[in-house]
């Protein structure tokens, strides 16, 4: 899978790379508008990461001709300006998805593999590791072929440590994932390690091995 | 009290001050004036007549003579010195019926050796009536001068004082956010022209110091985002690198929440500032029981936690006419408050009535400081989640929309009261 990133803070697209590159992704970068275009018209990419605000112009202007050339993908905007006008033009114009900076990469790479899937696969994928695996079109979890109940929270939960298997994930950025906005509402961050619990459970009795850890109580890491 | 009634009632209390004292002293110097001349009228003709009486009476001398001016006596006396004494005295008139006032001229003198006592009167009726008319003239002299300064401070400061007004008007219209300065028209008083020009320099600086602290919260916000974006991003990386022991993991933790409530920190000012820039035009009608239990849904996992005792009483439907975003906004602030700073086992009641919302919750026992509440960075938890600025957030929704949100602390509960009757309502 091919990623571009057309982002002009180089510190902030090395850590994307960075991260990407360990989900087995490979990616550019571009720093600017200029570059991206060169980009994209020499290479295909299954997924673009634009920022809007680059040194010279907007990205979504990239957004508008890639619209016109039929050959919009999979995009995802990345903003520091987090306004809903940006947000509702990105989308209007075709864009997947919208990030708002900062974000946790965990969510980024979340949301880059959703948007492959609904993409590339039409969102008819199976995700298999060993006796468990996922349908992500039915929402249905599968343990040894028996399918495994789990409410809507411990199925977003999973797919959320699946999207970043083997990577650690940090409590906040599964807080606001669970709950979104609403994350800061809890005391503490007993509520996720109550999904967990719960999770990590069923999946013990259902006879699935323990594929989530906890990692010093930093955060979760789904390992295979 | 207005400046004007002030004036004025300075004005007429002098007046009437000056009318109590000047009128009687009036009166005395006047009546002096007029015995000064009637005395002096008295001895001139008695200097006339003392020369003819003498020339009679050497021609024919007595005991007394008899005139027939009536005000004029002469009979012998007993003393022998000369003397001549003034005195006032009241005799009964006949013609008018009454007791008049005379001055008496008493001269006695001698004529070939002999005492003789002459008796001079001038009625004063005359002079006293005169006296009167005159104390009456100043009266009404005073009087006309007193109502023509009460007439012409109504009317004339009135219109002296119009540019004031102006002024006082302007200022109070003065809207920081929105003008960037009061202008005002140039005045031929001299006052009005410098407290003009103070007023326009001030309101001036004032707006341009207002749009610099709004653009540096702004600015500063934005371009805090992209070095969050890069902290964050390196402490997941942090994350993933191995071998990581107990101790690294523990400061990695810590530093990533720390970036997160900056991260926090950091939308909500910049949520501030959108709203202080009304950015958020948009105005649709919102159906509040709807979205109450919306929120309810949304967050019942953080009521589970808490074991709150979640109530909802729905009297009346209110319908607002606002911007979606910032009235979940204004609501999820007000309900997050009511979970985050309640305590174990508390509860939270929501009334909706016509035109009100009340959300009730339990918490810390004694009253948060209700004028400070609503101000940034007043914390009254010592909660880190809370960050110290939905209340000043949501007290800005209200005003942007006329609605008004206070609060109260009764029965050991702490109310947060929205009332929308003076915002913009639908058509019914």
């Amino acid at each position: 899978m091919k990623i571009l990133i057309i982002e002009d803070e180089i510190e902030l697209s090395k850590s994307m790379v960075n991260y990407l590159q360990r989900e087995n992704y490979s990616c550019d970068i571009a720093f600017n508008v200029r570059e991206g275009r060169a980009k994209i018209e020499s290479f295909e990419y299954d997924c673009i990461l634009l920022d809007i605000s680059l040194p010279d112009g907007n990205g979504l202007a990239i957004l508008k001709e890639l619209k016109e050339d039929n050959k919009l993908d999979g995009l995802i905007i990345i903003s520091a300006k987090n306004s809903l006008d940006d947000k509702i033009a990105g989308l209007n114009l075709g864009a997947d998805d919208y990030l708002p900076k900062p974000f946790h990469l965990s969510e980024l790479s979340a949301r880059i593999a959703a948007v492959i899937r609904r993409k590339k696969f039409q969102g008819n994928t199976v995700l298999e590791f060993h006796e468990l695996s996922i349908d992500l079109s039915a929402k249905m979890v599968l343990v040894n072929q028996q399918p495994l109940e789990l409410t809507r929270k411990e199925f977003d939960l999973l797919l959320y440590l699946v999207s970043n298997k083997n990577r650690v994930i940090s409590k906040n950025a599964i807080a606001e994932s669970l709950s979104g906005e609403g994350a800061h509402l809890y005391d503490n961050f007993d509520f996720i390690y109550a999904h967990m619990k719960n999770l990590k459970r069923k999946l013990a009795n259902a006879g699935c091995r323990e594929y989530i850890k906890s990692i010093y109580g930093m955060g979760y890491k789904f390992a295979v | 009290m207005k400046l004007l009634q002030k004036t004025i009632r300075l004005y007429l209390l002098y007046s009437v001050f000056i009318l109590l004292v000047t009128i009687p002293v009036f009166y005395y110097v006047i009546q002096n004036i007029i015995r000064e001349s009637v005395d002096e009228d008295l001895l001139s003709r008695k200097t006339a007549l003392q020369e003819n009486i003498t020339a009679r009476l050497r021609l024919q001398p007595g005991d007394s003579l008899v005139f027939l001016d009536q005000d004029l006596e002469l009979q012998s006396s007993l003393i022998r010195e000369p003397f001549d004494s003034f005195s006032t005295e009241e005799l009964f008139d006949v013609r008018e019926k009454e007791m008049i006032p005379h001055r008496f001229l008493r001269a006695n003198f001698l004529v070939n050796g002999q005492p003789y006592l002459m008796q001079l009167r001038t009625s004063l009726l005359e002079t006293d009536d005169l006296v009167r008319s005159l104390v009456k003239v100043q009266a009404l002299l005073l009087l006309l001068l007193l109502g023509g300064l009460i007439i012409i401070n109504r009317h004339l400061s009135k219109w002296i004082w119009k540019p004031f007004y102006h002024t006082l008007g302007k200022l109070r219209e003065f809207n920081i956010e929105k003008e960037p300065g009061i202008e005002l028209p140039s005045s031929p008083v001299t006052e009005f022209n410098l407290l003009n020009e103070a007023v326009t320099d001030l309101t001036g600086r004032a707006h341009q110091s207002f749009t610099l602290q709004k653009e540096f919260t702004e600015n500063a916000s934005h371009e805090m985002q992209t070095p969050l974006a890069v902290l964050q991003s390196k402490l997941e990386l942090l994350m993933q690198t191995s071998p990581l022991n107990q101790e690294q993991a523990g400061l990695i933790d810590a530093l990533a929440d720390a970036a997160v409530r900056m991260t926090r920190l950091n939308k909500s000012l910049l949520l501030l500032t959108k709203i202080e820039n009304n950015q958020f035009p948009d105005k649709e009608e919102l159906m509040l029981t709807q979205m109450l239990e919306e929120f309810s849904t949304l967050y019942q996992a953080q009521v589970q936690q808490k074991h709150l005792a979640l109530e909802f009483f729905f009297q009346h439907e209110v319908v607002l006419i606002a911007n979606k975003v910032l009235i979940e906004i204004l609501l999820s602030n007000l309900f997050g408050n009511a979970i985050r700073h309640n305590r174990e086992n508390g509860r939270i009641e929501t009334h909706l009535s016509e035109n009100k919302l009340l959300i009730r919750n339990s918490g810390v026992n004694h009253s948060l400081d209700a004028d400070k509440l609503f101000h940034r960075f007043q914390k009254e938890s010592t909660d880190s989640n809370s960050i110290g600025l939905g209340l000043e957030m949501s007290k800005k929704i209200c005003a942007l929309y006329g609605y008004h949100l206070s609060y109260q602390f009764e029965n050991n509960l702490h109310e947060f009261i929205l009332d929308f009757s003076a915002g913009a309502l639908p058509k019914q």
